[in-house]
């Protein structure tokens, strides 16, 4: 009775914690439930490159993380798959067709050289904007008033700032060098706790950029580096360079670098300079209604399922299936809180394991109840009867379990996202239920014997011959 | 109700042979037609699933039905006229919702169509607009993937049930395993030409669950033979192997009655892409339910009278007889 008493004191904890665990820890849900992209990308070999190394991938997936935090979208998943693949969730987005466009070009690295006459130019419009401005300031600030001379100040000020940003796209020119010439990139400590970026050309890329610092050496020009078209650094090259330029293929950028910023550099170069095509080899679009719908039908699928199981369980055990029923709702709750506290995403697929799991917990109460009542037609006493239920029915249930874990295993090992998903959590609940089976039924049924009014072996086998029941009674 | 399963096992054989040899005959046909054995989704051989929905909330958008017609009409000039379309209905019976499945489109070539169809039929939502391309080489590895899982979940039953049974229960096992295999892809590769239903990558999810569960019958029915074998060596093994199933029919029946209630409830409420899986693992469990009973336990019986295993069978034949 000691032992009841504790284990139903630990069901009750249980309980309380897995509530607590469900309020605080909403399940995430997956993209097929809550609406977005889900897209894979395939880093493909070429002649240049004939193998995809860890590296390449590494660096992809800079270029890939760049581009999505350039599409704005909140809570991007990116990660590597397997060997050359890159998934990438795109949790709530609008518009897949510009994520796809953008994710599934290639990255494009290359060197510009900032032009001298756009440069004067946007300095001298920017001198007339301050001069413009300053006069603006004296109109608003003038006695009387002024509101035509102010409109049209205004309208200049606007046209010049126009200007400029029409004139900034033009400011850098490319010069032919791109990431294809660029053969290494890589963050080396100099002197202190200072960083820099190692760069090395091939032979074509070496002349390119030889010729390229040579021309701007000196002249406070900057040398732009481009990634898919925004600048990444901007650095300028000193003079003692301007009779032959940087020569040799290798080059430093340094500055204000620490080590972070400086790979994260490297690696954006190194992203840029790889000349490997990707190509988006899988979109999984969902709609956020139809996320939505789904939800709403899993619920209903499940509620459905589990009453339906309930009312089974009461209509054909009696007392005991009342019990299951209770150990079966604690199930669920336990279930589902492990499931918040693992971080488990919920897909589709993964609410299909769940309801189904709930079908199948009933297994290992149907398997004790059936054997008690076995043992009550042989003429045993209840209590023996309800104890050797559950001690012998204890070898299937964990033979059958077990071989429903190994189909998991196989599963979650070998298949992909949405699939691991599937096998994971069928796998809990398996675990789950045999726990709540063993524990919770056990512990009830228990208690219940112990109350005289509810000691009638008719309660937990109806068609028991009468010459049974007085014994049963016992 | 006792069930003389030994006795009757020609007829337990003989029907699970001829929906089996049904299954294969519609496979072959299915091969045929369309170069695999069930009529495969989009999730194996690669293609796009456009699903589209009318954006309602816009004045006179859903004011004329979808013509499909129209729509036929824009895949053709496209060059895309093998596509297959349908018209899907909402909620309320409203015909609102296309579904086009074709093969791979990029970006810009869906954009097009997707642009080309608006104009002809009406402005969609974009919230309920459901995109799937899939290239021919995942489509491979799903399907290598799942096939690897399905033997290496096999390898592993046979050992863990030799551990903990023995070599010839594993192997029977395993058998009925096919047989439920065979009969669920049968069924599908049927409803595959009847109806066009396709298999997708959840398919193989629910052979795998068949495996796990479907074992889970025998292995109960399994532990009540080793039981009886122990408690009365001298029994025959047609009437232990005949015991052990009455004494856990209430169970099969039982457990196997909840897991369909609850798959029918998914197969109701759990929409379009669950409809299938569910519809498969109802096949595969009653398959496997009845397999467990009349396959796997038959077998065993046969092939140990015939090895002459069971258990002392000399003195056995002697006093069981009277």
């Amino acid at each position: 009775m000691q032992k009841q008493r504790s284990l139903l004191a630990l069901i009750v904890v249980l309980i309380i914690a897995a509530i607590v665990v469900i309020v605080k820890f909403p399940v995430p849900l997956g993209l097929d439930l809550q609406g977005g992209s889900q897209l894979t990308i395939q880093v493909k070999p070429n002649e240049e490159i004939k193998r995809i190394t860890e590296r390449e991938l590494e660096a992809v997936q800079t270029v890939v993380e760049n581009r999505v935090n350039g599409l704005g979208v909140s809570e991007p998943v990116i990660q590597t798959v397997g060997q050359d693949q890159i998934l990438v969730q795109l949790p709530g987005v609008n518009d897949p067709e510009q994520a796809e466009r953008v994710l599934g070009g290639t990255a494009q690295l290359d060197f510009r050289r900032e032009n001298a006459e756009s440069r004067a130019f946007v300095n001298n419009r920017q001198q007339q904007i301050q001069g413009l401005l300053a006069e603006q300031q004296k109109l608003q600030s003038a006695k009387e008033r002024d509101e035509k001379a102010i409109a049209a100040n205004n309208a200049q000020i606007e046209a010049k700032i126009k200007e400029i940003t029409e004139l900034e796209a033009k400011l850098f020119e490319r010069t032919g060098l791109t990431g294809k010439n660029l053969k290494y990139a890589q963050a080396t400590p100099t002197q202190g706790s200072n960083w820099s970026v190692a760069l090395e050309f091939d032979a074509k890329g070496g002349e390119l950029f030889a010729q390229l610092t040579k021309e701007l050496a000196g002249t406070g020009r900057r040398l732009g580096i481009f990634l898919d078209d925004k600048p990444i650094s901007t650095p300028v090259v000193g003079q003692e360079f301007e009779k032959t330029g940087i020569a040799g293929g290798r080059a430093e950028i340094t500055g204000t670098f620490d080590f972070e910023s400086a790979n994260e550099l490297a690696l954006q170069l190194r992203g840029g300079a790889l000349p490997v095509p990707v190509e988006i080899v899988e979109n999984r679009t969902v709609g956020a209604t139809l996320g939505r719908d789904s939800i709403q039908r899993s619920i209903y699928a499940g509620v459905g399922g589990l009453s339906l199981v309930l009312i089974f369980m009461v209509v054909y055990y009696r007392l005991p299936g009342l019990i299951a029923d209770l150990a079966l709702v604690i199930y669920a709750l336990l279930t589902w809180a492990t499931f918040a506290l693992l971080g488990v995403t919920l897909t589709l697929p993964g609410i299909a394991g769940f309801i189904l799991s709930i079908g199948m917990a009933v297994d290992a109460n149907v398997l004790i109840f059936e054997r008690t009542r076995e043992e009550l037609r042989a003429g045993k006493s209840l209590y023996r009867s309800v104890e050797s239920g559950f001690y012998r029915a204890f070898s299937s249930i964990l033979d059958s379990n077990v071989t429903t874990w190994i189909a998991c295993a196989a599963l979650f090992w070998l298949g992909s996202g949405l699939v691991k998903g599937f096998a994971l959590t069928l796998a809990l609940g398996v675990a789950m239920s045999m726990f709540t089976a063993i524990t919770c039924s056990r512990t009830f049924l228990m208690l219940a014997i112990a109350i005289p009014s509810l000691r009638k072996p008719e309660l937990y086998c109806p068609s028991l011959p009468a010459s049974n029941k007085a014994q049963g009674a016992t | 109700m006792k069930l003389n399963i030994n006795k009757q096992r020609s007829l337990w054989w003989g029907v699970s042979l001829i929906v089996i040899l049904a299954g294969l005959v519609a496979m072959g046909i299915s091969w045929q037609k369309y170069g695999a054995p069930l009529r495969p989704s989009l999730d194996f051989v690669g293609g796009t699933r456009l699903q589209l929905q009318r954006d309602c909330s816009k004045p006179e958008n859903c004011a004329k039905p979808i013509d499909i017609n129209a729509v036929r009409q824009v895949m053709s000039e496209r060059g895309l006229g093998n596509s297959s379309i349908q018209l899907l209905s909402d909620e309320r019976g409203q015909q609102q919702g296309i579904l086009i499945r074709t093969k791979t489109l990029n970006v810009d070539e869906r954009t097009q169509l997707q642009q080309t169809l608006t104009q002809e039929i009406g402005a969609f939502d974009p919230k309920a607009t459901q995109i799937d391309t899939v290239g021919p080489t995942i489509g491979q590895q799903l399907l290598s993937s799942g096939l690897i899982a399905l033997l290496v979940s096999f390898a592993g039953i046979v050992v863990y049930l030799s551990l903990r049974f023995q070599l010839d229960y594993a192997i029977f096992a395993i058998v009925a395993l096919f047989h439920d295999v065979l009969i669920t892809t049968g069924i599908f590769g049927i409803l595959g030409l009847v109806q066009g239903t396709e298999v997708d990558s959840l398919f193989i999810v629910a052979l795998l669950t068949i495996t796990g569960f479907s074992v889970n019958d025998t292995v109960v029915i399994y532990d009540r033979i080793r039981e009886t074998l122990k408690i009365s060596p001298d029994l025959p093994i047609d009437q232990v192997v005949d015991n052990a199933v009455n004494q856990t029919l209430g169970r099969s029946i039982n457990t196997t009655l909840t897991v369909l209630l609850t798959l029918l409830t998914l197969f109701i409420f759990g929409g379009e892409t669950l409809k299938n899986f569910a519809l498969a693992l109802m096949i595969g469990f009653a398959a496997g339910a009845y397999s467990s009973i009349f396959i796997a336990s038959t077998l065993l019986s046969l092939w140990r009278e015939r090895t002459g295993q069971s258990q002392n069978s000399n003195q056995l034949s002697a006093t069981s007889d009277q």
